[in-house]
């Protein structure tokens, strides 16, 4: 696939994901669904992008978003005893504050709030990264661990600054100490 | 779909990204990525959301303007940035003049105050709006009461809730009778009515429930509402079905049986709220407890025959006289008036 498609998904798409997780959490009660879910809609997007480029991403976007759920409810035979929520009554979403409608500073404020509430030594490899541009050898030396141990700060960095970035959880601090500690606990999984 | 699927492929998206970033990526390693990457749709979104993320971390370097070179700045001390959250103080180390300084802490002592005087203010609406308040009609009353939350509900003949609005959720305990709910929409607080052992959980919509010794009926006319079923043991929610707008869900026990019919037909059941009792090829004895429920005036079947009579029609619940008396005219019923009921004979 073309670099200019990528390039239309990340301008068009992703800047909407704030709304789309709302969105998401409203309709679908099962919170541990909704990463699984966002991932499917984008799979769906950028497919079907690459066939046709729409005209109107946002309100595609959310078309996606609303026959994805059914889909999902009418496939599960059990399963959507959980879910409430009338999708087609949650249509239209209004409250805007995605990333391409925020300034330069006001999004520079997100990503400086999102890189606040990173761990403390995710935080410092990052800072050391890519505001000091520091490569990761000196990053590591610096801090006096494994290069090893600096490629895994900063993949968890990536992680949670795109999840508090794009994602839907900066206003609401529960929510993502949460999700934080979910990943936690993946990541201990995945270890052992 | 394994729900933790779209996150191991954020941690190898993240794992390949920081890689490539490290001085060790090599052309072996830039091959494996494409591979990677062409693998599946998954991948490359996944892929390409960290991309654009780390891309936009590059910025964060508008803020290490000023810091000295090998210090990880403090948390929370970037300066006259347009913040969402809370006001910031100024950077220390920026040439800013004293009097600003004054100025800010004093605009810093002013907004503390705001924000103390705001939570209190809003503690206490939260503490007291979550108090309770029940409500109650006697035999043959029909009420709409509106709630605080916007929401109404109407009471059946002899019926009584508990509302408690609280801030996480709105309880309704249905102690008796029946109650038909209009909900307003608030996705934060979920609407519970509680009835013999299971609740209905809604966020916006219209549903009644009708609780009986033996059952709870539950009809919902817009919308759509959760089922759950409460632990006898804990009380825990265990859920039980989902009702679409013209569901009509009998429990009984530990059994559920759910009708899907259409709204008209779930708004004729409910058509007690305009002060009638519709009846559509109903037996007799049915009909009899529908005015018993909701009328003042005791109906009882003398024979048990006269129970098995189908009827039609619609009928004012207050007024069971007229009932009874379109009864004896038309159908093979003597009535016998006594002062505390009324009894129907077969002719």
């Amino acid at each position: 696939m073309s670099a200019a498609l990528d390039s239309w998904f990340t301008r068009e798409i992703l800047v909407h994901e704030q709304a789309l997780e709302r969105y998401l959490r409203r309709c679908w009660s099962h919170r541990e669904d909704v990463h699984d879910l966002r991932q499917d809609i984008y799979v769906r997007v950028y497919e079907a992008a690459g066939k046709a480029l729409p005209t109107a991403p946002k309100s595609f976007l959310f078309t996606i978003a609303r026959n994805l759920m059914t889909d999902r409810l009418r496939r599960a035979k059990v399963v959507p005893i959980f879910t409430v929520g009338d999708f087609d009554g949650l249509n239209v979403l209004v409250e805007d504050d995605s990333l391409e409608r925020v300034s330069g500073r006001q999004a520079l404020a997100r990503l400086a709030a999102a890189f606040d509430r990173l761990p403390d030594r995710c935080r410092e490899a990052v800072w050391l990264r890519r505001v000091e541009d520091l490569p990761q050898k000196a990053v590591a030396q610096r801090m006096g661990v494994s290069e090893k141990t600096v490629e895994k700060h900063l993949a968890k960095g990536m992680r949670l600054m795109a999840n508090w970035y794009y994602g839907g959880q900066s206003a609401d601090s529960t929510g993502s100490a949460r999700e934080a500690s979910d990943d936690d606990g993946f990541t201990r999984q995945q270890a052992d | 779909m394994d729900s933790h699927d779209s996150r191991r492929i954020e941690h190898e998206a993240a794992a390949w990204l920081a890689r490539r970033d490290s001085s060790a990526w090599t052309e072996r390693d830039e091959a494996g990525l494409a591979a990677w990457i062409e693998a599946s749709t998954a991948h490359r979104v996944a892929f390409l959301r960290l991309e654009a993320t780390w891309a936009a971390c590059g910025r964060l370097r508008a803020l290490g303007a000023g810091v000295r070179s090998g210090t990880v700045p403090r948390r929370s001390q970037w300066s006259g940035l347009p913040s969402t959250r809370d006001a910031t103080p100024d950077h220390p180390g920026s040439p800013r003049t004293v009097a600003r300084r004054f100025r800010t802490a004093w605009a810093g002592a002013a907004l503390a105050v705001l924000v103390v005087g705001g939570t209190l203010a809003w503690g206490w609406r939260v503490y007291f709006a979550s108090g309770e308040t029940s409500y109650e009609t006697v035999a043959g009353e029909m009420r709409t009461v509106a709630l605080a939350d916007g929401s109404s509900a109407t009471l059946s003949s002899g019926s009584a809730i508990d509302v408690r609005l609280g801030y996480r959720d709105r309880r309704i305990g249905l102690r008796r009778g029946e109650a038909f709910f209009s909900v307003a929409h608030d996705t934060r607080r979920p609407f519970l009515v509680i009835a013999g052992g299971r609740r209905a959980v809604a966020v916006g919509t219209r549903f009644a429930v009708r609780r009986d010794p033996d059952e709870t009926r539950i009809v919902v006319t817009e919308g759509v509402v959760r089922l759950e079923a409460l632990a006898p043991r804990d009380g825990s929610p265990v859920p039980s079905a989902l009702l679409t707008a013209g569901s009509i869900a009998t429990a009984h026990g530990s059994n559920v049986l759910v009708r899907a019919g259409s709204v008209a037909d779930a708004e004729r059941i409910l058509s007690w709220r305009s002060g009638y009792l519709t009846f559509h090829d109903t037996s007799l004895e049915t009909a009899v407890a529908e005015f018993n429920r909701y009328g003042s005036q005791r109906l009882v079947i003398g024979d048990a025959a006269i129970g098995l009579v189908r009827i039609g029609g619609n009928f004012r619940w207050s007024n069971s006289e007229a009932f009874v008396r379109l009864l004896e005219s038309g159908f093979n019923i003597r009535v016998e008036r006594l002062p505390d009921r009324i009894v129907l004979h077969s002719r």
